[in-house]
C-alpha cells in the first residue's frame, strides 16, 4: 500500500503542490481554466510557514482512529479501507466544523467547492487523489513536487529507510544521510533574512 | 457474559460497538425511555432551525441493533438499580439481570421554578421529540421567549430567530454562553445576534407565565411583562440518576468514575453526559456534557467492560458554533479565576474580525477561544488535551498564521 510521506526537511515553500492539488479537485483539470471556474479550486495541502519561514507540507493524515470521524455529527466522515483514506461526503457534511476542533494537523477547511452542491459550503480535506489513483496516477502533489518533500511510496520501506537513517546518526563514523547542502543554504538564508529584519534592516 | 446498557444515545452506542468488536457472543441489551433509532442529539437545533432534515438525524442505520444482535428495550425507563442482586428493574416492572451495567443515561433538562410552567407552547429542548412538537406550534408562533443562555438557549434563539420569529432572551450575564466563552467573545456573539433581530434583556427572569391553556406572555422579576406565543427553556440540564442507589455509588453532580470509567462498584460503568470524570484542564472532577466525550466515553467504558483495559485520561470542555457570519471555538478553561497564576494572551483583529484568545499555565496550554479563523483550532485544542509544554513563543500560538509547523 504507498502513500504519500511527507519529509519537512526538504520543502522550499514553493508551493507548486498547492496549485497541483487544487487543478487536480477542479472541474477542468487544468490550471489554465480552472483558475475561471466558479467556484474557484482550492488545495487540499497546506503550506505553512515555520518560526524561521521553513516551509511546512502539511496534508491530512488518515489517521486511524481518526479523530475527525469520530467527532463528525451527521456521520459523513468514513474510512475508505482499500486505499486507507479518510473521506469527507459533501452531500452529508453539515459543515458545523466540529471536525475542525477534532482535528491536531489543522489539515480541514471549510468552503465552497465543486464536488459540494453549488452555494454550499462544506468540510474540504485531501482525499489522497483516490480519483487519480483509480486511473494509475499518482496524487497531484507528489507528481510535482520537484524537492522530494513530498514522496509516495510503501509505508514499510519508508519507515525502514527512515529508522536507518536513525540508526546512522547514533552510531560514531557511520556515513550520514546527507541532505543536499542547497537545502541547508536555503533555510540558513531564511534565518538570517529573520534575524536582519528583527534588527532593523 | 451479560452486558445491560441504560441509554441510547451516543455514548451507549460506542459502547455497545466496542463490546461487540471485542466479544461477539454475549448478550447485550439496551434500554431506553426514548423510542427512536439512535440519533444526534447535537442537530436537534438544526431541525428547529431548518437546516437539516429530520430524517438525517439517525447516526446508525434501522438495523442497528439487529446487526449487532442487541436487545432492544424501547419506550421504558430504568426505575431502580440493584447492585447487590445485579439486576436493573423498569417502571413497567420487568427486570433485567447483568453481568457487566453501563449507565449512559444521559440528562434531563433543569425544571424552571415559575408559575404556570404547565401551560402548552412551553417547551424544553433535549430530545427530537421536543423539537418536533416545537416545530408543531411554529407556523402559528411570532413571539418567542428564551430563558437562559447557555447553549440550548443560545441554538434555540437562533433557530427560531432563522424561521423569522421574533425572539426574546432573558439571560443572568452580560452575554449568552457565559460559562462556554469569555466576554470578547461572548459579546461579539450578543452584537451578532442582535443585529440580526434578537433582544436580550439581563439580570430579569420569569415569575410566572400566563395564558389560557396555551403561553401568551411571561410577568418579570422586574415587574413587566413580555408577550409570547412560545417559551424554550434553557436552564440547562441535570444527569438522569433517579434510580442510582446513591448510598452504594458515589454521586456529586454525575456518577463518580475511575480511568475506566468505572464506578466504585466493579462491573457497573457509567459514560457520556450522566459520568463525571477528571477535567483534564482543571483538574479537578468535572462533568462535560458533550457529544464528543460521550463518544469517547462510551467507546472506551465498552472496551472495559469487555475485558480490555482502556484508560480514559479524562474530559476537556469544548465548543464550536457557527451563527451568522460568526465562527466561535472554545476549549479547555476559557476564563479562570483572575490573578491565580495563569497568565492571558490574546490578540483582536476587529479589521479582520478575529479575536485569540489563549490561557496558560506555568508552560502549559490549558484553554482557548477563537472568534472566526478556526481552522487551526483543533490544533490548539490538542495541545491541551495531550497537555505538552509549550516550548516554542507563545507569540507564534497566538498569531493568525499558527499552525502545526511551528510546533516542531
Amino acid at each position: 500500500m504507498k502513500q504519500v510521506v511527507v519529509h519537512p526537511e526538504r520543502c522550499v515553500g514553493c508551493m507548486q503542490c498547492r496549485l497541483a492539488c487544487a487543478t487536480a479537485h477542479s472541474q477542468t483539470q487544468s490550471l489554465l481554466t480552472a483558475v475561471l471556474e466558479t467556484p474557484t479550486p482550492r488545495p487540499r495541502i497546506h503550506v505553512g510557514v515555520g518560526l524561521h519561514a521553513e516551509g511546512f507540507p502539511n496534508r491530512c493524515r488518515h489517521c486511524d482512529p481518526a479523530p475527525c470521524m469520530l467527532a463528525c455529527l451527521p456521520g459523513a466522515i468514513r474510512r475508505d479501507k482499500e486505499r486507507e483514506t479518510v473521506l469527507i461526503e459533501p452531500d452529508i457534511c453539515i459543515n458545523c466544523a466540529s471536525c475542525a476542533m477534532a482535528c491536531p494537523f489543522g489539515v480541514i477547511r471549510y468552503h465552497e467547492d465543486s464536488s459540494a452542491m453549488p452555494g454550499r459550503r462544506i468540510a474540504v480535506k485531501c482525499d489522497n487523489c483516490v480519483d487519480r489513483q483509480r486511473q494509475g496516477l499518482i496524487p497531484a502533489c507528489v507528481e510535482i513536487c520537484k524537492s522530494g518533500a513530498l514522496t509516495f511510496e510503501d509505508m514499510t520501506d519508508a519507515m525502514k529507510r527512515k529508522t536507518d537513517e536513525v540508526a546512522r546518526t547514533v552510531s560514531q563514523g557511520a556515513p550520514q544521510a546527507e541532505l543536499s547542502p542547497g537545502f541547508a543554504l536555503l533555510q540558513a538564508v531564511k534565518r538570517k533574512q529573520i534575524e536582519l529584519g528583527k534588527s532593523g534592516f | 457474559m451479560k452486558y445491560v446498557i441504560i441509554g441510547n444515545g451516543v455514548a451507549a452506542v460506542h459502547a455497545a460497538e466496542a463490546i461487540r468488536s471485542l466479544d461477539s457472543r454475549g448478550s447485550i441489551a439496551m434500554i431506553s425511555d426514548e423510542a427512536v433509532d439512535p440519533y444526534c442529539r447535537p442537530m436537534i437545533s438544526m431541525v428547529l432551525e431548518g437546516s437539516v432534515a429530520a430524517d438525517r438525524l439517525p447516526i446508525r442505520g434501522s438495523s442497528f441493533y439487529e446487526s449487532l444482535g442487541i436487545q432492544a428495550v424501547l419506550g421504558s425507563r430504568v426505575t431502580s438499580l440493584d447492585v447487590v442482586g445485579r439486576q436493573v428493574r423498569l417502571g413497567d416492572g420487568r427486570a433485567f439481570g447483568y453481568d457487566r451495567l453501563l449507565i449512559a443515561t444521559g440528562a434531563d433538562p433543569r425544571p424552571v421554578k415559575a408559575a404556570g410552567a404547565d401551560l402548552g407552547s412551553i417547551f424544553t429542548m433535549r430530545t427530537e421529540a421536543h423539537v418536533r412538537r416545537m416545530l408543531e406550534v411554529l407556523p402559528r408562533a411570532r413571539k418567542a421567549l428564551i430563558l437562559g443562555g447557555g447553549l440550548v438557549g443560545f441554538k434555540a434563539a437562533y433557530g427560531l430567530l432563522r424561521r423569522g420569529l421574533d425572539v426574546t432572551m432573558l439571560i443572568r450575564s452580560d452575554y449568552p454562553l457565559s460559562q462556554q466563552v469569555d466576554k470578547t467573545a461572548g459579546m461579539l456573539i450578543r452584537d451578532e445576534l442582535t443585529r440580526c433581530g434578537l433582544e436580550v434583556r439581563v439580570g430579569v427572569a420569569v415569575e410566572a407565565f400566563e395564558g389560557n391553556g396555551v403561553v401568551q406572555g411571561a410577568r418579570l422579576s422586574d415587574g413587566g411583562t413580555v408577550e409570547c406565543d412560545m417559551v424554550v427553556i434553557g436552564k440547562g440540564v441535570l444527569p438522569s440518576l433517579d434510580f442510582v442507589p446513591r448510598d452504594r455509588i458515589p454521586v456529586d453532580l454525575g456518577i463518580l468514575v475511575d480511568e475506566h470509567l468505572q464506578t466504585s462498584i466493579p462491573g457497573v460503568f457509567a459514560a457520556g453526559d450522566v459520568a463525571e470524570s477528571v477535567d483534564i484542564a482543571r483538574k479537578t472532577r468535572w462533568v462535560n456534557a458533550i457529544w464528543p466525550e460521550a463518544v469517547q466515553q462510551g467507546r472506551i467504558a465498552g472496551m472495559n467492560m469487555a475485558g480490555r483495559q482502556v484508560t480514559y485520561k479524562g474530559s476537556l470542555s469544548r465548543n464550536v458554533i457557527r451563527i451568522f457570519g460568526l465562527d466561535v471555538m472554545t476549549a479547555g478553561w476559557v476564563s479562570p479565576p483572575e490573578n491565580d497564576g495563569f497568565d492571558v494572551l490574546q490578540q483582536t483583529d476587529r479589521r479582520a474580525g478575529t479575536h485569540r484568545r489563549l490561557v496558560f499555565r506555568e508552560d502549559r496550554l490549558v484553554g482557548m477561544t477563537l472568534v472566526n479563523d478556526i481552522e487551526q483550532g483543533g490544533v490548539l485544542m490538542s495541545l491541551i488535551h495531550r497537555e505538552l509544554p509549550v516550548r516554542k513563543p507563545r507569540e507564534s500560538l497566538v498569531g493568525r498564521s499558527f499552525n502545526v509547523g511551528q510546533l516542531l
